[in-house]
């Protein structure tokens, strides 16, 4: 529970940090991720057909 | 708790984006375990990926907060704001901060991504309160393929 408090106090970022979105997702494209059940997928397989909306949650908690 | 409200209102708004064609896909820190537990637990029925290595997150651009953009006055004072709203407003699901997993002070964001592979919208977030509004994100996603909801 301790560690809980702390962590974002020891994890934090010393200094200001910018942003930096790409203009193109080449750099995303051929990152594979796996979804809840497991099951692996190819980014860029997302937005191959259509367009994607990539929502980047700060995490699952 | 900004990223289970964030989570909530995307899977309020999935249809709306299945409408628009375009593709919705969540990203969080953990495991498939975490993941899993929470999409049962918010209900959220949206396709959630894990990257417990931070990898798409970098690429994206998302950023480290420092102490501030986390638990900033700002910050605080959304977080109240948002409590008090998901209490008040009507439906099964209620906000609140849980616990913190993985990297604690990692940010997240948006981002649109046309067919060629170009980024069309960025949103990423400045604090831990900063989520893009999906009203925005739609349009931008509309604006690539116009005429795929126009009977909506």
């Amino acid at each position: 529970m301790i560690a809980w408090y702390v962590s974002p106090m020891l994890e934090a970022a010393p200094s200001p940090q910018q942003t930096r979105p790409p203009t193109q997702a080449t750099t995303l494209e051929n990152i594979v991720l796996r979804d809840y059940r497991g099951i692996p997928t190819r980014l860029g397989d997302l937005w191959r057909d259509r367009p994607a909306a990539l929502v980047f949650l700060r995490h699952y908690g | 708790m900004f990223c289970r409200d964030h989570a909530v209102q995307l899977h309020r708004d999935r249809h709306r984006f299945d409408a628009a064609d375009v593709t919705l896909a969540a990203i969080g820190q953990g495991t498939l375990d975490q993941a899993a537990h929470f999409r049962r637990v918010q209900g959220v029925d949206i396709p959630l990926f894990v990257d417990p290595d931070r990898r798409s997150y970098e690429a994206a651009g998302a950023k480290v907060a420092m102490l501030s953009e986390l638990v900033g006055p700002r910050v605080i004072a959304r977080a109240v704001q948002r409590t008090l709203a998901s209490r008040i407003r009507q439906g099964s699901i209620v906000v609140h901060q849980g616990r913190i997993l993985d990297h604690p002070a990692q940010l997240g964001g948006v981002l649109v991504i046309a067919p060629d592979g170009s980024v069309r919208y960025a949103h990423m977030s400045e604090d831990a309160s900063d989520n893009a509004p999906n009203g925005e994100v739609l349009a931008a996603a509309r604006a690539i393929r116009p005429h795929a909801d126009a009977g909506a």
